[in-house]
């Protein structure tokens, strides 16, 4: 599903530049005022819905140790304090997974983008015998779910030694068939004379790769590369899977032990709401800072999508 | 093989191995593994040493294990009931915000709506663990203003149930309703002033106009999702606890249970062998049925 996401992302900002306002004056009859204001109604619900579960997460996370244990925290934190924060990072130690996390999505962020691009540049060279053949291999691996074969590639990893090593993690779908397939679109946008005459110049692949199609699809590779980065930071099954030493989990995992101890079955529990509630604000804290510049990046993307049409 | 195809390739000598990488990972980290799946669902494993060949043994096991058929069950009850509930609130939710003519209010409102999808499971369910606790958690207080409650939802297992169907719903609407958004504003602008020079109402527009113009994206989606539907696996690994697992546990946890936690190697593979062979059978019926290979 991850993949499914990475397809129909891009197209976020086609929206805000909808074609369906037309200018013109139209004339607004009482029934059209009522739709519009249930409309109006209806989305800021919905609004509503979304965000209150956020707000009241934050209000707990910022209330001191005993208050957040008390019912009634709503939209505001009770006795404001940040002991939760210190708490969950420090004495719980959820900085060493945050720095785990880290370093798995920024190493398999760069490692996917950089294979996943090179394959697509390889791909749309018009005239590389076995071209069709390598397209097959490649694409029919988006026929197979990650999830179906997790019992072999359990153990392929521990074959490979790769068993409780970040390793593990960042060759976990670290070439992907759908990002060699968006960016193959993306590259075959380019103009293809462009190459050929650098060709004739007598410029190495790897010269007209790096020069000409690296930075004249720079929205595409924007666009896969934060893809990956949020997949990755969100990245869960594999972790479980390859990784026993709790001082290799990464952030997801460790959080995972935090927040879903069972509600049935333990009472005596030393870690306050603030501090839980705590820990989801710092993992969700990324994402939200990089969410407006991946808003950006669909924009451009979609225009060069756009461009191959 | 011609002698121009050897010269071609070898003039592309740097090009397969700028590819290699790829083609070896794919190998190593798909194929390999998907066909040492479907031998080993025809083994048994010892904890030391390989497999010992057991026929179809494993999936004789599989049949006759009533906790399958549970799971089995589950899976059917909460991927279908999101499937079945899911599939309307992203398209009015997209037919609503294409009806907002205030820009910033739109990007907001679709922004919003979009967020929960952008976080993993586990802080989506340890968030929602906390709100539905019987003490003190939001759903719980807002209840009790109404003198409901306090009910719990999460150890009562048609509670719980309820909630792995609805939470998916909440989380992912915002991401369907892109999808349908993009497809309804490449519908030409023209069919819309047609039917306003007709004295058609702005609702009449929407549910004359639009909807029927969505099926085709209606297909796609559901397509997608119905692909999803035999692989939850986070949501429930993360929202069960001991009192609802015997009603939520879905396929997937259970052969992460069997597979690695047990060491079931052989039946815990018998099982992804059925299904994925049951996502593939779907896939073909689905495509047939919506005809979504051809339209692409």
């Amino acid at each position: 599903m991850q993949d499914v996401k990475k397809l129909q992302a891009p197209v976020t900002h086609e929206t805000t530049e909808s074609p369906s306002k037309a200018k013109g004056v139209v004339r607004h009859s009482m029934g059209d005022r009522l739709f519009s204001w249930g409309v109006i109604a209806f989305l800021v619900i919905l609004m509503l819905m979304m965000i209150v579960p956020f707000i009241n997460v934050l209000a707990v996370a910022f209330s001191a140790p005993l208050a957040s244990m008390e019912p009634g925290i709503i939209l505001w934190p009770r006795e404001f304090s940040v002991e939760g924060f210190k708490t969950v990072w420090i004495n719980l130690d959820l900085q060493r997974a945050f720095l785990n996390s880290v370093i798995v999505t920024s190493v398999g962020t760069v490692a996917h983008v950089t294979l996943c691009c090179i394959a697509a540049y390889v791909l749309i060279q018009k005239d590389l015998p076995g071209r069709s053949l390598m397209l097959l291999f490649i694409l029919a691996t988006m026929a197979i779910p990650g999830e179906l074969i997790m019992i072999p590639l359990y153990i392929v990893n521990r074959d490979l030694g790769l068993l409780n090593t970040l390793w593990a993690l960042i060759f976990s779908g670290m070439v992907s068939g759908f990002s060699i397939l968006l960016l193959r679109n993306f590259f075959a946008g380019v103009p293809y004379d462009l190459a050929e005459s650098a060709k004739i110049d007598g410029a190495s692949d790897f010269h007209i790769f790096r020069t000409i199609y690296l930075p004249l699809s720079q929205a595409g590779i924007a666009t896969i590369a934060l893809f990956e980065l949020v997949s990755r930071w969100n990245q869960f099954m594999p972790v479980i899977l390859y990784i026993n030493d709790s001082s290799k989990y990464t952030l997801q995992v460790a959080l995972n032990a935090l927040v879903t101890e069972n509600l049935g079955t333990s009472g005596m529990s030393m870690v306050t709401p603030n501090v839980r509630m705590a820990g989801i604000v710092i993992a969700i804290l990324p994402l939200v800072v990089i969410y407006p510049f991946m808003q950006r990046y669909f924009v451009q993307g979609i225009t060069l999508g756009s461009v191959k049409e | 093989m011609t002698g121009r195809t050897l010269r071609q390739m070898r003039s592309h000598a740097w090009l397969y191995v700028m590819i290699l990488p790829v083609i070896v990972y794919f190998s190593v980290f798909v194929y390999y593994p998907l066909v040492q799946g479907v031998l080993s669902s025809f083994q048994e494993f010892r904890l030391l040493g390989g497999g010992e060949w057991v026929g179809t043994q494993n999936y004789v096991d599989v049949w006759e294990t009533s906790k399958f058929w549970q799971v089995v069950r589950n899976t059917l009850l909460i991927g279908g009931g999101t499937l079945i509930f899911g599939f309307l609130p992203p398209i009015i939710v997209a037919l609503a915000l294409n009806e907002v003519r205030l820009l910033v209010f739109k990007k907001l409102a679709q922004t919003t709506v979009y967020l929960p999808h952008l976080f993993s499971w586990v802080v989506i369910g340890g968030m929602w663990i906390y709100l539905l606790s019987p003490s003190g958690g939001l759903v719980n207080e807002l209840l009790a203003l109404l003198d409901v409650g306090p009910v719990r939802f999460l150890t009562n297992t048609n509670w719980a149930r309820t909630m792995m169907i609805g939470l998916p719903i909440w989380k992912d609407m915002g991401y369907a309703a892109i999808i349908y958004l993009a497809a309804i504003t490449s519908i030409s602008p023209t069919l819309y002033e047609a039917a306003r020079i007709d004295g058609a109402s702005r609702f009449q527009q929407v549910y004359q106009i639009t909807v029927p113009l969505l099926t085709g994206t209606m297909k796609v989606v559901f397509m997608l999702n119905i692909l999803g539907l035999l692989r939850i696996f986070d949501q429930i690994f993360v929202m069960r606890n001991p009192v609802i697992q015997r009603g939520i546990d879905v396929i997937m946890t259970y052969v992460y249970d069997m597979g690695i936690q047990r060491y079931e190697l052989g039946f815990a593979s018998a099982i992804s062998v059925l299904v994925l062979i049951a996502t593939l059978g779907m896939t073909a019926i689905v495509w047939k049925i919506t005809g979504f290979g051809r339209a692409d």
